[in-house]
């Protein structure tokens, strides 16, 4: 009997409440996939590469974990604090019927170990199926093909899940229980009384919601303007005046209510009682709506940085290279005999024909003059016809940094023609002709964006004169960005392509050469490019060459994209289904507080249909403020985001902005209507309840 | 005088056959336009259950409820809400005011409820509140109002809407006799100045003596009927009837061991 009692009582929670009961299901999801991360393919390959940075996330995992926790702790205790309050009559007539304390307490504890249990039972098997899919799918997008891939079960994160799963219900669980049973069972028996709060004149809500506008605006100006990040303790006040000026704004939001039933619009289908069920629960829970609206600011936010990192690390240059061998360094004052032994090797291994193309780059630096000091430098390479042009554009933060950049180029990189065409023509680009006294122009592109390159490009386009080493030198053509060799962590910032004689003559053949290579695509094709170069690179160590493949590279992004988005998908979804579950629930528990305002209208004559058109539109509302205000707050958010997190070469343009803020508010939209027909379907369904007439005589 | 509302043999079962109880056991009478009936009986004697079935609260078994030639219990849909909203105003017993309302818009309600442009009544609320004495509290909330202004409230809400008749679910039981007694002055100022029609259930016999005419219902059938010969019976002398009656119900002293 008492076993009947604890699986029909924790099978009506589960019904009554099933929006938390998902929510729990959700959690024990996300718990899952961050905890089992390690295991994924993705992060097994780059476990072998990027080992420091990956132990490092890993590292890293288990305080987001507790983080999460913390998070969820609070919304269990409040959801359960709900679902316990509104059966203290129940357990005031257990006790009156004889049942002990203890024996009450031992009841809803198996009711909640219950529950917990069928949440994780279904909870987990969902985990490892989704992650499983999602190493699937992460695997097969980068290239690593299916034949790596093994079914993983984490046993470590099953139990870390189950454990602080369990940990924060049953931390929940008994605060509240002792709060409970220590109540008479007089005052379980009858309706507990509202509290009712202190009304203030009607100016200092007005003045509230001024000041919060003020101050959410001060922290929007500092934080896009970028003056958040410049020091930690302006970052500090930033968030301060953030979290301040949102808590204002929701106390103060009553004023607009009231404002909205003065004005008068025509009382119909109860918008009247609407706005004040609204106004109600905005009074009387002001807090908890600011905390769920910044949540969700927090989800946005979330997701708009994993938008940023993954741009900024995704979007790179154009894959050309997949090798540059890099030749022993020699006595020679160039490397060509030691770039011919490169060339040699791979024949001997027979690993010339796994490569499409196979070519030098010549890459040195001004040897004419005498360089003796520092202030010879200046005599080496000079453009003031170049600066004076840029600085004749209309100014812009571009045009500045331009200026800035180029003022450091007096001793450039020379590259020699015929490599790079070499390079171009791999690339599927048009080479570059130059006469004798002709150069181009390479900057690499993590100096550069579309308008410094628009700039530069109109600048040359005008064929300027400059100077090097005391010999004229007419730019031409349009600004190179293509990478001169695999390795994107080498970088110049501003070079020169010079023909071939030019090159030799200025360098007086000093330089050094790196081989560049691409793969077949015939291999390629076949096993995917991951697995192509990870088997060439087994074989290449082999023959004791010095090379770089562009697998660390795709490696080191493959990381920074991995990681980010894994992270930040994971905080936003558990941000955003406790915001929901606290609107969502904290709304059904008000709608039940009240059940005598629908019980007056429905002896009012209203009908069904009215009543739910009623808490629909409530609803809509009362998920719609938190959600609207988090939706404004985050198209600064996200703003500020970029500023503070991207580089200047992918902070992109205005365009790009919206897109990804009009994604995010997208997504936003559909998990809110999720939420919403959910609540909206709980609150029929408790409608419907109250329509039964009740007999009283 | 017309008849305005019409109960033919109307019948309420509670539970299975074998274990019924007959909250009305086939009740008829008639409600004349202008009317202000009253309905007594003990506890469990249906007063309410009738009350609720005119009010189309719940279903009756069988038998007629005819509201100005219309059976109501074919009614559905925008007509049933129709005649919730126009023909019948309801007076409940612990006032029914929705808290988080201010007096104004607990009067109001009806009109938003049912749809009904509210311009026409805006003057009929500034009358009905001047009448009802109601005026100062009209943009208080039902928590800052006396039990007596709160059912004065619920008065002008039942009122507001001009229904063809006011169904009254013992008004005066959660008010001292002296809001009682303000309540019932002003119910039957009502009935005869304005010719409202009122239909109020009660078992306080002081509140009752205000009715031109009472049904006595026990067991779910009419026991008993009084009518008061106005205007040459006081209110006192046909208190005393009904007190003699009151008395006489459940069979009297027979009954007394």
């Amino acid at each position: 009997m008492f076993f009947e009692l604890i699986a029909r009582n924790s099978k009506r929670s589960r019904k009554e409440n099933g929006l938390f009961f998902t929510t729990l299901l959700v959690s024990v999801i996300a718990f899952y996939i961050i905890l089992s991360l390690s295991r994924q393919d993705v992060m097994l390959f780059l476990q072998k590469m990027e080992s420091d940075a990956v132990s490092r996330l890993l590292a890293m995992i288990p305080v987001f974990y507790a983080l999460t926790l913390v998070i969820l702790f609070f919304l269990i205790y409040f959801a359960s604090k709900f679902q316990l309050e509104r059966r203290r009559h129940e357990f005031g007539m257990y006790l009156m019927m004889g049942m002990t304390r203890n024996r009450l307490f031992v009841l809803l504890l198996a009711e909640d170990v219950r529950s917990s249990v069928i949440a994780l039972l279904i909870g987990l098997p969902a985990g490892v199926l989704l992650s499983e899919l999602i190493s699937l799918v992460t695997a097969r997008l980068v290239g690593l093909g299916i034949i790596g891939h093994r079914f993983t079960l984490s046993l470590h994160a099953i139990l870390l899940t189950a454990a602080g799963f369990f940990i924060i219900k049953l931390a929940a669980f008994l605060i509240l229980s002792a709060k409970i049973s220590r109540q008479e069972i007089g005052s379980l028996l009858s309706e507990k009384p509202e509290e009712t709060k202190r009304q203030y004149p009607a100016f200092v809500y007005g003045l509230a919601l001024l000041a919060g506008i003020l101050c959410l605006g001060t922290a929007y100006y500092l934080a896009i303007r970028g003056m958040s990040w410049s020091q930690i303790r302006m970052m500090g006040v930033t968030l301060l005046l953030g979290f301040a000026g949102t808590l204002l704004f929701f106390y103060g939001l009553r004023y607009i209510f009231n404002l909205v039933i003065k004005g008068g619009k025509r009382d119909r289908h109860l918008h009247i009682f609407n706005v004040r069920q609204l106004q109600e629960n905005v009074v009387r829970k002001s807090g908890t709506m600011a905390v769920s609206s910044l949540l969700i600011l927090g989800a946005l936010c979330c997701f708009g940085a994993g938008v940023a990192i993954a741009v900024n690390y995704g979007q790179s240059d154009p894959h050309v290279l997949d090798y540059t061998f890099i030749p022993e360094y020699t006595d020679e004052p160039n490397q060509e005999k030691a770039a011919a032994d490169i060339f040699d090797t791979l024949h001997k291994e027979g690993l010339d024909t796994e490569f499409s193309q196979l070519f030098e780059m010549k890459i040195g630096r001004i040897r004419t003059t005498d360089i003796r000091s520092e202030d010879d430098f200046e005599n080496a390479y000079s453009m003031d016809s170049v600066m004076d042009q840029i600085a004749g554009f209309p100014a812009s933060d571009d045009r500045d940094i331009l200026l800035n950049n180029l003022s450091f180029a007096d001793y450039p990189y020379l590259i020699s023609l015929s490599g790079y065409n070499e390079l171009l023509r791999t690339a599927g680009l048009p080479e570059i002709e130059l006469g004798k006294d002709e150069g181009a122009v390479y900057m690499d592109s993590s100096f550069v964006n579309a308008s410094r390159l628009e700039i530069m490009d109109a600048v040359l386009a005008k064929h300027p004169e400059v100077e090097l080493d005391g010999n004229p030198l007419q730019l031409t053509g349009k600004v190179q960005t293509t990478a001169v060799v695999t390795d994107y962590s080498i970088t110049m910032s501003f070079a020169l392509i010079l023909p071939d004689d030019a090159f030799q003559y200025y360098t007086q053949n000093q330089y050094d050469v790196y081989v560049n290579g691409v793969l077949d695509s015939g291999t390629t094709e076949k096993t995917g490019l991951m697995q192509a170069i990870s088997g060439m690179n087994d074989r290449l160590n082999e023959t004791g060459l010095n090379y770089e493949s562009y697998l660390q590279n795709m490696g080191r992004q493959l990381f920074y994209i991995v990681a980010a988005s894994y992270i930040t998908i994971y905080l936003a979804i558990i941000f955003l289904i406790v915001a929901n579950t606290v609107i969502g629930v904290q709304f059904l528990m008000n709608q039940q507080q009240t059940n005598r305002r629908y019980k007056t209208l429905i002896k009012l004559g209203a009908a069904y249909e009215i009543l739910c058109g009623s808490a629909k539109k409530q609803i809509n509302w009362y998920f719609g403020i938190p959600v609207l205000a988090a939706a404004v707050s985050s198209l600064f958010a996200v703003r500020a985001l970029f500023t503070g997190i991207l580089s200047p070469r992918t902070q992109g343009t205005a365009g790009e902005l919206l897109g990804i803020s009009a994604a995010m508010i997208l997504v936003l939209c559909v998990i809110e209507c999720i939420y919403m027909t959910a609540v909206k379907r709980s609150s029929s369904r408790y409608l419907l309840t109250l329509m039964a007439p009740e007999r009283e005589e | 005088m017309n008849t305005i509302l019409e109960i033919d043999s109307l019948k309420k079962y509670y539970g299975k056959p074998g274990n019924q109880t007959k909250a009305l056991n086939g009740i008829t009478f008639q409600v004349m336009e202008g009317e202000f009936l009253g309905i007594m009986g003990s506890s469990g004697s249906g007063k309410s259950t009738l009350l609720n079935c005119i009010a189309t609260v719940i279903q009756p078994s069988s038998g007629r409820i005819v509201m100005r030639g219309t059976q109501i219990q074919s009614l559905k849909g925008k007509k049933l809400a129709q005649y919730r909203g126009r023909e019948i105003g309801y007076l409940f017993q612990n006032f029914e005011l929705i808290d988080n309302l201010t007096g104004r818009e607990n009067i109001m309600l009806p009109m938003s409820l049912h749809n009904v442009p509210d311009k026409e009544s805006r003057d009929r609320l500034t009358r009905l509140a001047s009448y009802l004495e109601i005026t100062d509290v009209l943009d208080k909330f039902p928590s800052q109002m006396s039990g007596g202004q709160k059912q004065r409230i619920a008065a002008a809400r039942a009122l507001i809407m001009d229904p063809g008749i006011i169904l009254a679910d013992e008004p005066t039981g959660a008010l001292d006799s002296k809001n009682a007694k303000t309540l019932m002055k002003k119910l039957s100022g009502l009935n005869e100045e304005e010719n409202a029609t009122i239909l109020m259930v009660t078992h306080d016999s002081n509140a009752a003596s205000y009715c031109k005419r009472i049904l006595f219902i026990q067991d779910g059938q009419i026991f008993h009927e009084l009518r008061r010969d106005t205007p040459e019976e006081t209110r006192l002398e046909f208190y005393e009837r009904i007190l003699k009656v009151m008395s006489q119900m459940g069979g009297g002293s027979a009954n007394v061991l």
